[in-house]
């Protein structure tokens, strides 16, 4: 009884530990995604005001 | 902090000589002066230290016990709350009519302006308490005469500890947009060795027991909080006013 | 080149890391008073000396950039204090879930587990401060400093056990002189430390790949209001 919930907690702590670090990963990514979103925006109003 | 070369920067190298004392205790003076004068801030922070003991009175009816458990804890987040009053307007009030630039341009250093604040700040926090203790004493029915010279120094060093970490803060987020947001979310964690350790002594010995043995670690923190971080305030406060 | 050594490091961290996981679960027994929950230790304790080596790193990035005022110093300070901070968390959590195994409660107000929360408190409040300047050179300054004063703080995590008896287990750790672990098993946190370390190291790289490609936009922003 007491080894199950033992057991359970230690892969709850696991779980837990490297869920941390993938969300942190995650949000890198979605950093990531927005930068070049607005390397876009940025490139294309340099090409617009080259244009004029 | 006028510019290198002038005949001003050698009285600021000469540190602790009795020319660089007197520049401090002069900023010194003029904010207990200028603060004397209006009693604003020192007014808030009084009645809203009085006003959070008055509320957690009646808000938890306390047995004798639970107020000596209590005491510690309850006086020194009340001297924290109504001390970021104080020291949040240290550096924020230079900022009307460009104060803060013409202090940064006189002849003193970064550090002696530093300390004449903390000096200013420390004056007026321990008034602020010295009005609250009593206070609580009759509130709660707390004797906290006994061991008088330990309290003393509890307060004093405690007091000072919050003073230098908030004079410091106050520097440091005096240009801010967000200063109001900002000062608090970084003061207080500063704060936390601090607090436990006035904490613990203050509920010891208002619970009336000479601060003894193991106990004396506290004494030890605070003083070792107190030297490092007047050291790095001192250090520092100019990089963050000037660059 | 740089994308090379991420590639690199991700290849050796996961390889150490697969290992060192067959170690903990397959290899290493029971210990005798806590059961199978011991082996948190292995993310526990190496979590907690990889968070404090990504903030020696940062105050020390701090320092430079004061001395120096290269901005990249301070690309370097942002990048280790928002990794040490994940590491951090892992820490709280895990040590947390341990608690309530062996202890029976979520937290105590000891002075390894409040200062250790002060710390991620403090650097948190770093980000933060981070968030709240526009200019860069201001915002570098003022974070260099906070991060020296918080710095204080993981001295005194690190120093708490020694300093005060706490609920939080005193020094084991063969380089504290402390009571000392059964062989062979001091040897997975070691490992483990190095693996995470790796991955600290690349989760730091890419960061800082980030922040210059900001900067890149940012000048390009500029260009592009100039023309």
């Amino acid at each position: 009884m007491v080894e199950a919930r033992n057991l359970m907690y230690m892969f709850y702590g696991f779980l837990a530990a490297w869920l941390i670090v993938i969300i942190y990963v995650v949000s890198i990514a979605v950093r990531e995604k927005h930068l070049h979103q607005e390397l876009e925006r940025v490139r294309r109003m340099i090409e617009q005001r080259e244009k004029v | 902090m006028t510019p290198a070369g002038s005949i001003a920067t050698t009285a600021r190298h000469n540190f602790l000589t009795m020319s660089w004392l007197r520049g401090a205790l002069a900023v010194t003076v003029k904010d207990l002066r200028s603060e004397l004068r209006s009693k604003e801030t020192v007014n808030a922070s009084l009645s809203f230290a009085l006003v959070i003991l008055l509320l957690f009175s009646f808000a938890f009816d306390p047995s004798a016990d639970t107020v000596r458990e209590i005491s510690g804890g309850l006086l020194w987040l009340v001297f924290a709350f109504a001390g970021a009053l104080v020291l949040n307007r240290s550096y924020a009030r230079e900022l009307t009519n460009d104060c803060l630039d013409a202090l940064i341009a006189s002849p003193i250093s970064g550090a002696q302006m530093f300390i004449g604040k903390c000096a200013a700040n420390f004056a007026l926090l321990l008034a602020v308490e010295a009005i609250c203790i009593p206070v609580f004493g009759i509130f709660y029915n707390v004797r906290w005469t006994q061991h008088l010279g330990q309290l003393a120094l509890t307060f004093l060093l405690g007091t000072w500890a919050l003073t230098v970490i908030g004079t410091m803060f106050s520097a440091m987020t005096v240009n801010l947009r967000l200063r109001e947001l900002m000062l608090p979310i970084l003061v207080y964690p500063m704060m936390i060795p601090a607090l436990m350790a006035a904490i613990r002594l203050t509920t010891v010995l208002m619970a009336g027991n000479a601060i003894t043995g193991d106990d004396m670690i506290w004494f030890r923190v605070l003083t070792g909080f107190d030297i490092i971080f007047t050291i790095l305030g001192i250090a520092f406060v100019e990089i963050v006013l000037i660059g | 080149m740089r994308n090379k050594i991420i590639v690199g490091l991700s290849v050796a961290a996961a390889a150490l890391l697969a290992f060192n996981l067959y170690k903990v679960f397959m290899v290493l027994p029971d210990e005798i008073n806590q059961g199978a929950i011991y082996r948190i230790i292995y993310i526990h304790v190496p979590s907690a000396i990889t968070c404090f080596t990504c903030f020696f790193a940062a105050m020390i990035a701090s320092a430079l950039f004061l001395i120096r005022k290269d901005m990249r110093y301070d690309a370097v300070a942002a990048a280790t204090t928002e990794v040490g901070l994940v590491f951090a968390s892992v820490v709280l959590v895990t040590g947390s879930i341990w608690a309530r195994i062996i202890w029976g409660i979520w937290w105590t107000w000891d002075a390894r587990l409040t200062s250790m929360f002060v710390c991620w408190l403090l650097y948190a409040g770093y980000l933060m401060l981070r968030r709240a300047i526009d200019e860069p050179t201001q915002r570098a300054r003022l974070a260099a400093v906070l991060s020296i004063f918080a710095f204080t703080d993981v001295i005194i995590v690190w120093k708490s056990i020694e300093w005060w008896r706490t609920q939080h287990p005193g020094p084991v750790l063969s380089i504290r002189n402390g009571g000392g672990m059964a062989p062979g098993m001091e040897a997975p946190i070691w490992w483990n430390y190095l693996a995470l370390v790796m991955v600290a190291t690349i989760l730091i790289m890419v960061r800082m790949r980030q922040e210059d490609f900001r900067r890149e936009i940012d000048s390009m922003r500029r260009w592009a209001h100039a023309l």
